[in-house]
């Protein structure tokens, strides 16, 4: 299934990269032009997503068994335990991210460790502290042997 | 040979480099060790670092990494019976079982002078063969070096993964990812969709990060990922075994049998230079070879000294083997090499033939910091394998934000810019689908840092002929291209045959 989707989002890719090549300006009378190689290689993206597309669309055809024997509801359900951390993770770490540089570099890395600890690990009170102290020295570690040895300039953020 | 030698040992001998290897293989060792944090993530984290450095000490410090990682997984291989790094799972085999008779002392040791041994072992192929291979490539024209970088590929694509197919797609989507920027010849910018996020590119190291680090670490959070850690973290307290290490007597029973350890160090050398294979496989062959050839091979796999020494060999000799492509073509074999070419890269060095006429400082420095941290990891591992051990007990829930937020902080230190960071979540999540369903990413890798060079060489080739034959008529290229062709098509013979049994 997965496969399937991945060499159609593929296919979509060559298609883009192929039909985005053709207008670039001519330099010189060279006979391959900036578009040419990554033409060349959007046709081999293509072709070889589209032999996945197929034999994997082939492969789900023969198997009888569906994914969803048990019922749909029991399936999502199923899938949801497995990568519940994983969607989770994914949403601290773009919010992370995203408020760098408004929070500023030290704020938002210290909110990060603690709660993508407490979101992965256990979230008793002993937890707690371990994982505060260790954002803290760490956020900080990072910070002084970044700004001061390597010569970083961290955002700042709103309140500095 | 002599004078490149020379040229490293004034490089390397100097205070502030030295203190940067060892830390550089300490920091290896505890990566190859903590389940789940693998050399590649190590080594890409380290590069951010090595920024401010002067190039050499930056690519000591590398080296370094690479040589303690390699060694690092040993460790837990032999105490908990679960591989470190991917590199280390054939040692589980046989080290495991000799820890749970109680001879843990005595693997460990015995896997530490097999690793010290075969790396030096590998270090004399390297010098050897790496300057005659570049002597070689000094006389390839454009063709040669796009039909080169073709082999390369395909051949990583074909070693790799569960499926060519899966593993060309991820060749020719890293090449495509190259793309994306200022064209190397005209610097017309290409596909930046209006984006001011791609108008400088994609740059290499965000690639390997999103790739190799964040799509790993959120592969660790998936729920059976995270029980099986904490399971196995209850199961085995480390802290119980006790052991003696015996460096003297595991180093004359390592070295009384010569043809073992030197047979391994020459299979993991070897498959080391082939692009793609690396210690992983090494690993598994060079136990299998012992025992095809062992006098007792039925005691393989009960606690067998043999066996420890031809797995642990086998992984370490192919750091001095994948070192052969990197530096006498500037062809990485592996994400680890690539990474190391990148390094050089953003030092302002070109890596290619070239490197070894035009940089001998560098390539002599390579040389001696692989062989000084070979010597740095015997010591640390003998006198600090006490402390390493306690690293395995640091649980995921604190892992990883520490890494994610090495990995942000990493991406940030490349060019100052926040937009490299929104790149870096996006591919991240793109590498994790990848992993998801099974298309390697070493193709990935590859490919991003060999496609400008692959689309310079085919453009200068048609600048200079406009006639295409020309890459099946120069005998070298034509070579190469067939070398392409037939590994496709053995890869799928391969597999034919063994779905059909």
């Amino acid at each position: 299934m997965g496969e399937i989707v991945i060499g159609i989002l593929l296919i979509l890719l060559s298609a883009l990269i192929y039909f985005n090549s053709g207008d670039f300006p001519q330099l010189n009378e060279t006979h391959l032009d900036p578009g040419s190689y990554p033409k060349l290689l959007a046709l081999l993206l293509f072709l070889l997503s589209l032999i996945l597309v197929i034999k994997s669309s082939v492969n789900l055809l023969k198997s009888k068994t569906s994914l969803f024997d048990s019922g749909i509801k029991d399936f999502l359900k199923k899938q949801w335990k497995e990568y519940k951390l994983v969607v989770y993770s994914l949403v601290i770490l773009g919010l992370y991210i995203l408020l760098l540089n408004v929070l500023g570099f030290i704020i938002s890395s210290i909110a990060f460790i603690i709660a993508a600890g407490l979101l992965i690990g256990p979230k008793k009170k002993k937890d707690l502290i371990t994982i505060s102290i260790v954002s803290f020295v760490v956020t900080f570690g990072v910070y002084f042997f970044f700004e001061n040895v390597l010569y970083v300039r961290f955002p700042n953020g709103i309140f500095f | 040979m002599l004078d490149l030698m020379l040229l490293g040992i004034s490089e390397i001998f100097q205070i502030h480099i030295l203190i940067v290897i060892f830390l550089g293989v300490i920091a290896g060792i505890l990566a190859g060790l903590i389940p789940g944090f693998t050399v590649t993530m190590a080594i890409v984290l380290t590069l951010p670092l090595t920024f401010g450095m002067e190039p050499v000490t930056g690519v000591a410090t590398m080296i370094g990494v690479l040589v303690g990682g390699m060694s690092g997984g040993l460790i837990t291989a032999t105490l908990l019976g679960i591989p470190g790094t991917p590199s280390a799972v054939a040692t589980t085999f046989d080290a495991f079982p000799m820890a749970r008779k109680g001879k843990a002392g005595k693997a460990l040791s015995i896997g530490i002078w097999a690793s010290f041994l075969s790396s030096i072992i590998s270090f004399f192929i390297l010098i050897s063969i790496a300057p005659q291979i570049a002597n070689l490539a000094l006389e390839f024209g454009p063709w040669e070096m796009f039909s080169l970088i073709v082999a390369a590929l395909t051949i990583i694509a074909s070693v790799t993964g569960e499926s060519i197919l899966k593993g060309l797609i991820g060749g020719v989507f890293g090449l495509l990812i190259a793309t994306v920027g200022a064209d190397p010849i005209s610097g017309i910018t290409r596909f930046t969709f209006d984006l001011d996020v791609l108008r400088a590119g994609i740059p290499f190291l965000v690639v390997l990060i999103g790739m190799f680090a964040i799509s790993r670490l959120f592969d660790s959070v998936e729920r059976t990922e995270l029980d099986r850690d904490i399971k196995q973290k209850q199961e085995d307290k480390i802290q119980g075994i006790k052991f003696v290490l015996k460096p003297k007597e595991t180093l004359i029973s390592v070295i009384r049998k010569p043809v073992n350890l030197i047979r391994s160090s020459v299979i993991g050398a070897i498959i080391g230079a082939i692009p793609g294979a690396g210690g992983s496989i090494a690993n598994l062959i060079a136990y299998d070879q012992a025992k095809k050839w062992s006098k007792e091979s039925d005691k393989f796999g009960t606690g067998h000294e043999e066996g420890v020494v031809a797995s642990e060999a086998g992984n370490n000799s192919t750091v001095g083997g994948d070192l052969i492509p990197t530096i006498a073509l500037g062809i990485p074999g592996s994400a680890v090499t690539a990474v190391l070419l990148s390094a050089l890269m953003v030092h302002g060095l070109n890596p290619g033939p070239l490197l070894i006429t035009n940089e001998p400082n560098i390539v002599g420095g390579i040389f001696i910091a692989f062989l000084v941290a070979s010597f740095f990891m015997l010591i640390s591992q003998f006198l600090g394998i006490r402390y390493f051990v306690k690293v395995t007990e640091i649980q995921t829930h604190i892992l990883f934000p520490l890494i994610m937020l090495l990995c942000v902080v990493g991406t940030f230190v490349l060019n100052n810019r926040i937009t490299d960071i929104y790149l870096l979540f996006i591919i991240g999540i793109v590498g994790y689908l990848f992993t998801k369903y099974k298309i390697a990413l070493a193709p990935i890798i590859i490919g991003v840092i060999l496609g400008p060079i692959a689309e310079v060489n085919l453009r200068r080739a048609f600048m200079s002929d406009p006639e295409w034959t020309l890459f099946l008529t120069r005998p070298i290229s034509v070579t190469f291209l067939i070398l392409a062709v037939v590994s496709i098509l053995f890869t799928i013979w391969q597999s034919r045959k063994s779905s059909s049994r």
